[in-house]
């Protein structure tokens, strides 16, 4: 099973690269305020 | 918002400024050199036109003033003993007042003998962020502190995730199954994931740790911590050297899970108490930071409410709220005055009206004429009194904080012995044993049993209309058995009503009525506006107005008029010269309606009773407690209320001195007494019984000396609130047995080593959360019995 | 770029209405091939004795078709559609986009030309060779720079909940493409994988599985989150469920994949932790279903008279019952029954005809006629039609296969008392023959549907005329 070394870091990559997207949603407030983005598509275009 | 950007003030810098240097401040490590740095920035508060932003002056004559802050980085009951302690010791501090539950703290302290930013600075010396409790400013933190929780949260959470992938394996492949280079792979990368976890997510145990070393104190996090550190040691070790004495187990699954169980108690609570405190908070951010005022060209301008003057007309949007008293001067709309009043419906403002700050604009742009502002307005008032009783701490509370820090030593010196006993078998699972002991034995469910359940109570009483004052009340309210009523505005209106009409046999009720109301037109007199009130009332039977004309009010007598049938006189027996015989009403008071020809009718005026008074008495009875009214009144108008409403023990002709005297009496019986009052001429009364309630419309509520105010004066609010007091501390021992009976079996089972240390972090949090969510059954909406 | 300077007013949808004509276009074909070869299975003399027209040819025709050539117009097109509409933004870079349509034909038409011929890598769902492999790398990667560039320059701070969706499923399939086409060329049209023997399958089913997650779920479920709420007309049920059931469904979407491997020569603990993540998973995948079914509390009545709607909502419920089916199979006790049997390829398809097939139809059809003017399609009798010759075709489909897949792993274990096995392998097929003709007849009346489809959009299209849409202004939201 030497692929695993090259998943099992892949995956750490992978776990972090996640995280950075997390952090990113996290400080520019995508998760607050959130449930009227909800309604919000439903009334343009 | 592009609306306001170009036109935002001077006082929004100002708070941005202040806010970044005590994030600056607090982020530094280098404590020292920063801490006087940091002062150096805090003196800004030293202004008195500054503090006097989070703080009242008291009235006690002396230069003394009571300041809000929040504090953050509390997570237990000792955290507010902290807190308390490293501020008691100052000079010129005269009391401090920490709820660890709501993250705020109270201060009073001499404005001759220290300074806002000694204390402030001692605050953060001792580990914790103290920020002034204003709007602004608390609002932008909190937000800040939120997302920082989140990250936390999450980083915890996926690290968990991906470690626990990597751990699993291990449990069920057979032995040999993995190679060795696959299993160390696999605690290689559970390590470098666990790295984020230790680093960042567990910072704020560290760090509130470290703090407890620095001064020699003991907060729930030091046990944690270390817990968290002797589990993290004994795994790297094992993962870089797997044949030491520490042995070749890894418990990164375990760590990580504990980390992430443990912030997610904490993220639930801080969310809980930001929905639970929801109303207080809700009601404290009422006020809008700032408003559009209209200048001297009627052009308009944004401005801090905290600019504004009195005699200032600003434009008030829908949706907004309004910034300050004041009357409308053009339009006219809806207002949700829900939290300031009790009055869930919105209520209809024509121009002229009265607005009261903090209460929302619901239909269409209004200009307000600014009447009152800041401290006078009865918003800033009722702020002020959530603010105290938020920090006020009942009984069992105390008792928690109290013997918090003596059980943390124990829990310490139990995980030490536990290693020391398990040392000589295996060392390894010494140290885990301990771990798990340090971890399952935070007392965090028991400091938060009384906290959450009051927090909720008084949260969910404040959106009914029902002001708090004192947390200890609701306990008391429970162990009441008799109930005393005042009358005047508790059992009746401040206003009176005509029960019973008499009239002479050439004129019918309604024409008496109409012409009596048109002449009591002119007047403002109670007695008129009853009558007023009461043609209004029949208003659609009659079709002809009488005309009456050349009214004129004879000071404390009566109105005089002319009319087709006359000259007209309306008033008292002695003014209309008739004598006492001719009149058979018995109870209230009596006007006439005579005409130069003689007797046209005599109206009987009462006091209106509340319309909901009979069934809160009828309420109160059948709960079992026993019923009297006391009043100043005559004996026989306090009996007719009484008889009406269902109260057999009536006192009346009481003198102030000869209520508080009836009090203090049924006190040496072994009573346990309920004052219900208005909270205006009754206040010592009210402050001598055990638990008492203001039913306070009129009440300057600053000054109301009672436990509880009825925003709306409602008397149907008095069952719910002793129903609420019930369940409140049969939720609060609920949530104290479980804790300690948590504890209790935890324990225990701990240091026999039966509980893994992942195990240990889930019931810990569990078992807040438990407690936590117990409280939150409070809040579930039930319908006010009417 | 035309663009560049001054920002466009109007939404582009040129690439939106080629994706959308062609999407059914596509369906069309890829489900003709599908009935040909269940046809096949009935009928073996209708491979006609040509090896072009061979089962083992056809077969990755037709997945490929449905998948990535039905399936991956209507995630273009809906993609392009949603990413611009919640961002109030126009597309960014609208010629790569043109690009991206005529390159992803490019590739369809290529795969149905080398497959036939006998080209393939023999990867399940990535047969195709390394050159169409590259153009599809160039694609994608035109794809996910038209897309993101898009979120970048948007309009509204918030993203919407669908373009997280849409952007997990770009950047994965990217990754997923990249990381399992790794192959050595040894000339034009012949490679070699660049793992081998265990590692290979390992590399195969960690795409092969994310290509459901990632490709059937996580952009399906983009589209659920726009057009269901857009057809009921009510917000999502709970915003705050759709963020964490995306990130937990992401999350553990990556780790299932050696489900598909139990009982080879994949380690034990492998295999094991496959089946945990498989079982972990049921939950944000129900996560999102109950999300997407609850948008609808209040408004289940708006299902009697708007078959749009319920293609969308009956879409769901397959989504949440193959989720369900999904993770039971991979229990490794019940995959000893179901594995290499019909069960799973009725497994396959109840999800693909029944969530991936039927969600798409729904937001084409609520797409249509909006990019052609048209108040509505042309026939709303049709789509009726349409709905019910679906469902039905489903309905007789996976019936089969599942009583025939259960049947055959039975007949396949059944052992002698001394132990010799108690039915030849030709006995377990010929026991299939009646299922393999109501399957047959299922996909026959799924495709009748997708035919009155094409004739219905044909129609709506050439009777109205491409709108060219204006984005409405900005003004309340920062």
């Amino acid at each position: 099973m030497d692929i695993l070394f090259l998943l099992v870091p892949l995956s750490v990559i992978l776990v972090l690269i996640i995280l950075g997207g997390l952090w990113w949603a996290i400080y520019s407030g995508q998760f607050e305020d959130i449930e009227e983005e909800g309604e919000r598509i439903l009334h343009e275009d | 918002m592009t609306l306001d950007v170009g036109t935002k003030v001077i006082d929004e810098h100002l708070i941005t400024e202040l806010n970044m240097q005590t994030v600056t401040f607090n982020k530094s490590k280098n404590s020292r050199a920063v801490n006087s740095e940091s002062s150096k920035e805090l003196i800004i508060l030293d202004e008195p036109d500054e503090w006097s932003n989070f703080s009242n002056k008291l009235d006690n004559g002396a230069d003394q003033w009571e300041s809000h802050l929040v504090v953050e980085g509390m997570h237990c009951a000792s955290c507010a003993l902290n807190v308390e302690k490293a501020v008691k010791a100052l000079p010129g501090i005269i009391s401090v007042d920490v709820s660890a539950a709501s993250g705020r703290a109270r201060l009073v302290w001499s404005a001759e003998q220290t300074k806002p930013s000694i204390w402030m600075t001692a605050i953060n010396k001792a580990g914790y962020r103290s920020l002034p409790a204003a709007d602004a400013l608390m609002r932008d933190d909190r937000r800040k502190s939120q997302r920082l929780m989140l990250w936390r949260l999450l980083v915890a959470g996926f690290c968990m995730l991906q470690v626990m992938m990597y751990a699993m394996p291990a449990y069920y492949a057979s032995p040999g199954e993995m190679t060795q280079d696959t299993l160390n792979l696999m605690r290689w990368a559970s390590w470098m994931l666990t790295l984020p976890v230790m680093l960042f997510s567990s910072g704020p145990f560290f760090k509130s740790a470290l703090t407890d070393i620095k001064q020699r104190q003991i907060s729930m996090d030091f046990p944690v911590s270390l817990g968290i550190l002797i589990a993290f040691l004994v795994s790297s070790a094992a993962t870089f050297e797997p044949s030491g004495w520490w042995g070749s187990e890894v418990y990164f699954d375990s760590l990580t899970m504990l980390v992430f169980f443990l912030l997610t108690g904490r993220w639930i609570e801080l969310r809980m108490r930001n929905k639970t405190a929801g109303a207080l908070d809700v009601l404290m951010q009422r006020l809008p930071s700032s408003v559009e005022r209209l200048n001297a060209n009627g052009e308009s301008e944004r401005v801090a409410v905290r600019r504004l003057m009195v005699g200032d007309i600003v434009r008030v949007l829908p949706g907004e709220a309004f910034p300050a008293d004041g009357t409308i001067t053009l339009g006219e709309t809806k207002a949700d005055e829900s939290l300031l009043t009790g009055e869930s419906r919105p209520v209809s403002k024509i121009n002229g009206a009265q607005v009261i700050a903090g209460s929302h604009n619901l239909s269409t742009a209004v200009q307000v004429r600014i009447e009152k502002i800041g401290d006078s307005t009865r918003y800033a008032q009722i702020v002020a009194l959530m603010e105290r009783a938020s920090v006020d701490k009942p009984r069992l509370a105390l008792l928690a904080d109290r013997i918090a820090q003596p059980f943390l030593i124990m829990v310490l010196l139990a995980a030490a012995g536990t290693a020391l006993y398990l040392w000589q078998v295996d060392h390894s699972r010494a140290l885990m044993t301990a771990v798990a002991v340090l971890i399952v034995t935070c007392p965090c469910a028991l400091s938060l049993a009384t906290p959450a359940a009051m927090l909720t109570v008084s949260g969910k009483l404040a959106r009914s209309g029902i002001l708090v004052r004192r947390m200890q009340a609701l306990e008391a309210l429970t162990n009441v058995d008799t109930v005393v009523f005042d009358k005047t505005g508790t059992l009746t209106l401040d206003r009176m009503t005509v029960s019973s009409i008499t009239t002479h046999q050439t004129i019918s009720k309604e024409q008496a009525l109409q012409l009596a109301s048109a002449m009591a037109k002119h007047s403002l007199h109670p007695v008129s506006r009853a009558l007023v009130e009461a043609a209004k009332e029949m208003a659609q039977a009659q079709g002809d107005n009488k005309a009456v004309k050349a009214v004129h009010e004879v000071s404390g007598a009566g109105l005089t008029a002319e009319s087709e049938l006359g000259a007209l006189k309306l008033g008292s027996t002695r003014f209309c010269e008739m004598s006492e015989v001719d009149v058979n009403m018995s109870n209230g008071s009596v006007v006439h309606l005579v005409s130069d020809k003689g007797w046209l009718a005599s109206f009987e005026i009462v006091e209106s009773i509340k319309q909901d008074a009979a069934s809160c008495v009828q309420k109160v009875t059948e709960a079992g407690l026993q019923v009297q009214v006391l009043s100043g009144d005559k004996l026989a108008a306090v009996q007719r209320v009484a008889d009406v409403v269902g109260i057999k023990q009536v006192f009346g002709d009481c003198s102030p001195q000869d209520k508080l005297a009836h009090i203090q009496a049924l006190q040496k019986q072994g009573k346990k007494v309920l004052m219900v009052g208005d909270g205006l001429n009754d206040g010592p009364v009210l402050a001598s019984a055990h638990v008492s309630i203001a039913m306070g419309q009129a009440v300057p509520l600053a000054q109301a000396q009672s436990d509880f105010v009825v925003m709306n004066g409602a008397l149907s609010m008095l069952p719910y609130l002793i129903t609420q007091a019930n369940r409140t501390m049969r939720i609060v021992k609920q949530n104290l047995t479980w804790a300690a009976t948590y504890n209790a079996t935890c324990v225990p089972l701990a240091i026999a080593g039966m509980l893994p240390a992942w195990l240990a972090g889930l019931g810990m949090a569990l078992s807040s959360l438990l407690v936590i969510l117990n409280a939150a059954r409070l809040a579930k909406i039930d319908t006010i019995s009417s | 770029m035309q663009t560049l300077g001054s920002e466009s007013l109007t939404y582009h949808d040129t690439a939106v209405r080629q994706f959308s004509i062609m999407a059914v276009v596509w369906g069309v074909v890829g489900m003709l091939v599908g009935v040909i070869i269940a046809a096949q299975l009935v009928w073996p003399e209708l491979n006609l004795g040509l090896p072009w027209t061979s089962f083992g040819r056809l077969r990755p025709l037709h997945t490929n078709a449905v998948i990535f050539a039905f399936g991956g117009c209507t995630l273009f097109a809906t993609a392009y559609y949603v990413v611009q509409r919640t961002s109030q933004v126009s597309l960014f870079m609208p010629k790569l986009a043109a690009f991206t349509f005529w390159g992803w034909q490019l590739v369809i038409v290529a795969a149905a030309i080398s497959l036939p011929l006998g080209f393939t890598q023999s990867k399940e769902y990535a047969e195709l060779e390394w050159p169409i492999d590259l153009l599809i790398a160039v694609v994608w990667v035109s794809f996910a720079i038209v897309f993101f560039g898009t979120i970048a320059k948007r309009k509204v701070k918030h993203i919407y909940v669908a373009n997280w969706f849409f952007g997990a499923f770009i950047i994965a399939v990217a990754l997923l493409h990249i990381v399992n086409s790794a192959a050595i060329p040894v000339s034009f049209m012949k490679s070699y994988s660049a793992y081998a023997g265990v590692q290979d399958a390992m590399v195969q089913w960690w795409y092969g599985h994310n290509a459901v997650g990632f490709f059937l779920t996580a952009g399906f479920l983009g589209i659920m989150y726009y057009f269901v709420p857009k057809q009921a007309e009510r917000p999502v049920y709970s915003y705050s469920l759709s963020i964490v059931h995306f990130w937990a469904l992401i999350f553990t979407y990556m780790w299932a994949g050696p489900h598909h491997l139990h009982y080879t020569a994949l380690p034990d603990w492998t295999q094991s932790l496959g089946m945990v993540f498989s079982l972990i998973l049921l939950a944000p995948s129900w996560g999102g279903m109950i999300n997407g079914m609850m948008t609808m509390s209040g408004a289940w009545h708006k299902l009697r008279t708007d078959p749009i709607l319920r293609f969308l909502i009956v879409s769901l419920s397959f989504y949440g019952m193959s989720t369900f089916e999904g993770p039971m199979m991979a229990i490794k006790t019940v995959n000893s029954l179901s594995h290499y049997t019909d069960w799973t390829i009725g497994h396959v398809h109840s999800g693909a005809l029944g969530w991936v097939g039927l969600v798409s139809m729904g937001a084409l059809y609520h797409l249509v006629p909006k990019l052609f003017g048209q108040k509505q399609m042309h026939s709303i009798k049709a789509i009726e039609l349409h709905f019910w010759m679906a469902t039905i075709g489903i309905v007789l489909y996976i019936a089969a296969l599942w009583i025939s897949g259960v049947m055959e792993g039975l007949m396949w274990r059944a052992i002698n008392a001394d132990g010799t096995l108690a039915y030849t392998f030709v006995e377990s097929v010929k026991a299939k023959f009646p299922y393999y003709f109501i399957r047959f007849l299922g996909g026959t009346l799924y495709l009748g549907g997708m035919v009155v489809m094409l004739w219905n959009v044909l129609k709506t299209a050439t009777s109205g005329q491409p709108v060219t849409a204006s984005i409405p202004s900005v003004a309340s939201h920062v």
